[in-house]
């Protein structure tokens, strides 16, 4: 359908773009030797390992099962032989389960088989084997999302994609447009209805442009302006609806899917491939060619920068995903998993880390907060250990963590550290 | 790579900091330096001088004091003018502006004794600002309350030429057109020359017109006013919100006889500067936008109340009260967040259903 403007959510932050992939077509990057499988690719608890060392996986088999709903099934994303499994140092510092699988170089295809006509029931068993989680970072397993408990009419397809350097969504909506559209077709089904809208950012016309061909969808061209890929800021802008504080987008009426989700359910179905492979952007003033690529899970990210012809000198930080709501990494000796949209080699003139200064009360964080929040009084409450007033005076518990209001600080404040330990402590005491 | 940074998101920040805002904030004030240059003649570029160094010169003693820089001072002084954020030269500049630079005794004109700027600068920076914990802290404007010390302590000094206000004379003016303003004070009626009047062209441009230095001439405050705007370093309506409010209201107290109030109200006096420069001070004004708002409309009604009341120029009192205001406005105006729904609405649903 003919684009519509979207409405703003009044607030947020312009970032610089600094896409500098964007014109780079998807490359498809050769399978690692070894696949290193994390069993925690989802946002809650790990996979158990359905394999032993020794065993031979197929491309495609189940190797990890799901440990409970909010949890995800992890394929090997390679045949070959599996040749370790044990608990090694993560991207962060922390510690993770590896299903090692040494690459025997024939991929072996050990899919599931594709669907004709699913159901809805059919489909939401799909998107759980499969072990589909939201790829725009957060990692939400995709089959709990389409089981929805209160009535929804509008499945809501997120290809804002309103991080800096990020191009990968971009790349996937200009080259796999109908596949995406399949996708989300798919999605619908599942939920058993027929609106669909995709909420694209101005800045990415072509992406537009290509939508506007399907008359059963309503594309959305949003203002660009972070975060406006924020679930409940996209749902404002795309339908009009707030999602009252506490309550899922469910409670309005709408399912939220990123465009890469939309794209892995459509090969799921109709090919039966798990999800084994994911598109992201390498990109940042240290790398020597930034390039979006299509990197089988488990890749080690030593490799995927080799592939990008290498590290410059100038890198100071790793980031895992985009620049403001990613995470700084200790080194590329982590793989990537299903969340991993980019890494980014930032050199010192990109990122800041400039010493934090006495706040000025220039109220500037409160001006972009998109959740209108007062991040200056949850930092205040929260640097004098007071966490109840964090809540109360801040609203700290409402906070998408985005990162606008540290973005923006004049006076350089670690707003989102306090904002994270406030909610911490906060948790704990419940 | 073995010296890779580890921090928290966001890991790109904007270009905005504390120095570049200060730094905004002084080149809004040179329309209104040069104004008083102008007008004043060059006495009043040093009573800026020694009001800015001394404001400078305080803030840095004070750290070098409160630092025990006595056991490193080279180390200590270098750190301090590292850090240092040019605050205290905006209180230095805006506290000169809000001074005039000579007075009247019986007709004679003398001119303001440095000593004046030079104790109100530390006054200024030492107790309403660094006591309180410096850039940020502080709970009044300090250059604001930097004056109202001057005003009290050397009354003979500033109140003979200090702030005309046109709010009485106005109501003459109506009747006679001639001589009104010039009556307001001594001073004015030097200056501006026996039987000249002041039309309110001249009130605009601070032709002839009798003040502080910097707050004469509105045409540099509303360049300044246009640079803070633009540069985002203000809100364009906080100031317009202030002074729109005055004027209606002071044109309500004359009982809706006399439109011509408003202009005069707007024109005359330090309002105008005190809407752009030192309301709008960040520290000592509300975080949210309502609370803004109100705090603005008080300062209005304030004003143009008060200015009725006494026939003085009242601006750096008001700002002052509504300073102290300031945080039970943040504290007691709340602000809702996104997909706010009120707890009555919510229980009256759940009955519903």
């Amino acid at each position: 359908m003919k684009k519509t403007k979207g409405i703003w959510f009044g607030r947020g932050v312009h970032v610089p773009d600094r896409k500098t992939a964007a014109a780079r077509p998807i490359e498809d990057m050769p399978a690692p030797a070894v696949a290193s499988l994390s069993t925690s690719m989802s946002i809650g608890r790990p996979a158990v390992p359905v394999v032993k060392v020794g065993d031979r996986v197929g491309f495609g088999q189940l190797i990890a099962a799901a440990d409970g709903a909010i949890s995800c099934n992890v394929h090997s994303s390679v045949s070959g032989e599996v040749v370790a499994i044990e608990a090694r140092q993560n991207a962060t510092g922390g510690t993770e389960t590896y299903i090692d699988v040494r690459n025997d170089g024939k991929d072996e295809k050990y899919f599931l088989p594709p669907l004709d006509d699913p159901t809805p029931a059919q489909l939401c068993r799909r998107a759980a084997e499969a072990g589909l989680v939201g790829m725009g970072g957060a990692g939400f397993p995709t089959a709990v999302k389409l089981a929805p408990r209160t009535p929804v009419d509008t499945l809501v397809v997120n290809g804002a994609e309103c991080e800096p350097y990020l191009t990968c969504d971009y790349r996937i909506m200009t080259e796999r447009t109908d596949d995406i559209v399949r996708g989300a077709r798919l999605f619908a089904r599942a939920l058993g209805i027929s609106d669909i809208v995709i909420g694209i950012e101005a800045n990415k016309p072509d992406a537009v442009a290509a939508f506007e061909k399907y008359d059963d969808l309503k594309v959305v061209e949003l203002r660009k302006q972070y975060p406006m890929g924020g679930e409940k800021q996209l749902i404002y802008c795309a339908t009009g609806r707030r999602v009252p504080v506490g309550k899922l987008p469910a409670d309005v009426g709408c399912d939220v899917q990123n465009v890469a989700t939309c794209l892995a359910m459509c090969e799921a179905v109709e090919q039966g491939k798990p999800l084994v492979d994911r598109v992201m952007t390498v990109a940042g003033g240290g790398v020597k060619e930034a390039k979006n690529i299509r990197v089988r899970l488990g890749t080690p990210l030593e490799e995927v920068v080799a592939f990008c012809g290498g590290m410059t000198g100038d890198a100071v930080k790793l980031v895992s995903g985009g620049p403001m709501m990613g995470f700084a990494i200790v080194g590329l000796g982590s793989p990537t998993k299903k969340t991993t949209g980019g890494l980014l080699l930032l050199s010192a003139g990109e990122t800041d880390e400039s010493r934090p200064t006495p706040c000025l009360s220039c109220g500037k964080c409160a001006d972009v907060c998109p959740m209108k929040l007062m991040p200056m009084n949850t930092a205040f409450y929260t640097e004098a250990g007071d966490y109840e007033g964090a809540a109360h005076m801040g609203g700290v518990l409402s906070c998408i963590e985005c990162g606008a209001c540290a973005y923006v600080c004049p006076a350089k404040r670690p707003l989102l550290q306090n904002i994270r330990l406030a909610k911490a402590e906060l948790r704990k005491k419940k | 790579m073995s010296e890779l940074v580890i921090s928290a998101s966001p890991h790109i920040r904007s270009g905005l900091t504390t120095r570049r805002l200060m730094i905004d904030v002084i080149i809004a004030l040179l329309p209104c330096c040069a104004a008083a240059i102008v007008f004043f003649g060059w006495y009043s570029l040093a009573i800026i001088a020694i009001s800015a160094a001394t404001a400078a010169v305080t803030e840095i003693v004070y750290s070098l004091v409160y630092r025990k820089a006595w056991k490193d001072f080279k180390g200590t002084l270098l750190q301090i003018l590292r850090d240092f954020d040019f605050t205290s030269v905006i209180t230095g500049i805006i506290l000169a502006l809000i001074l005039p630079t000579a007075y009247n005794v019986r007709g004679d004109i003398v001119l303001l004794p440095w000593y004046l700027p030079f104790l109100g600068s530390i006054f200024a920076i030492a107790l309403c600002k660094m006591l309180f914990g410096g850039t940020g802290r502080n709970l009044v404007n300090p250059a604001d309350t930097g004056r109202v010390f001057l005003f009290i302590s050397f009354t003979a000094y500033m109140t003979a030429c200090y702030g005309i206000c046109v709010v009485q004379p106005v109501v003459e003016l109506t009747a006679d057109a001639g001589e009104v303003l010039t009556g307001a004070t001594p001073l004015t009626a030097f200056l501006a020359g026996d039987g000249k009047t002041l039309s309110m062209l001249d009130l605009f441009l601070g032709t002839g017109v009798d003040g502080s230095m910097g707050e004469t001439c509105k045409i540099a405050i509303i360049v300044g006013y246009l640079y803070l705007s633009l540069r985002r370093v203000i809100k364009w309506y906080y100031p317009l919100i202030y002074i729109g409010t005055a004027a209606v209201f002071a044109f309500m107290l004359e009982g809706f006889s006399d439109p011509a109030v408003m202009p005069y109200t707007v024109l005359s006096g330090g309002m105008m500067f005190g809407a752009v420069f030192m309301a709008t001070d960040y520290s000592t004004s509300p975080k949210s936008t309502l609370a803004n708002v109100i705090y603005y409309v008080c300062l209005g009604l304030l004003n143009a109340g008060l200015r009725k009341a006494t026939g003085m120029e009242v601006t750096s009192f008001c700002i002052l009260i509504m300073n102290c205001l300031t945080p039970l406005l943040d504290r007691y105006i709340p602000r809702r967040p996104f997909g706010y729904v009120r707890e009555k609405r919510v229980k009256e649903k759940e009955e519903k259903a």
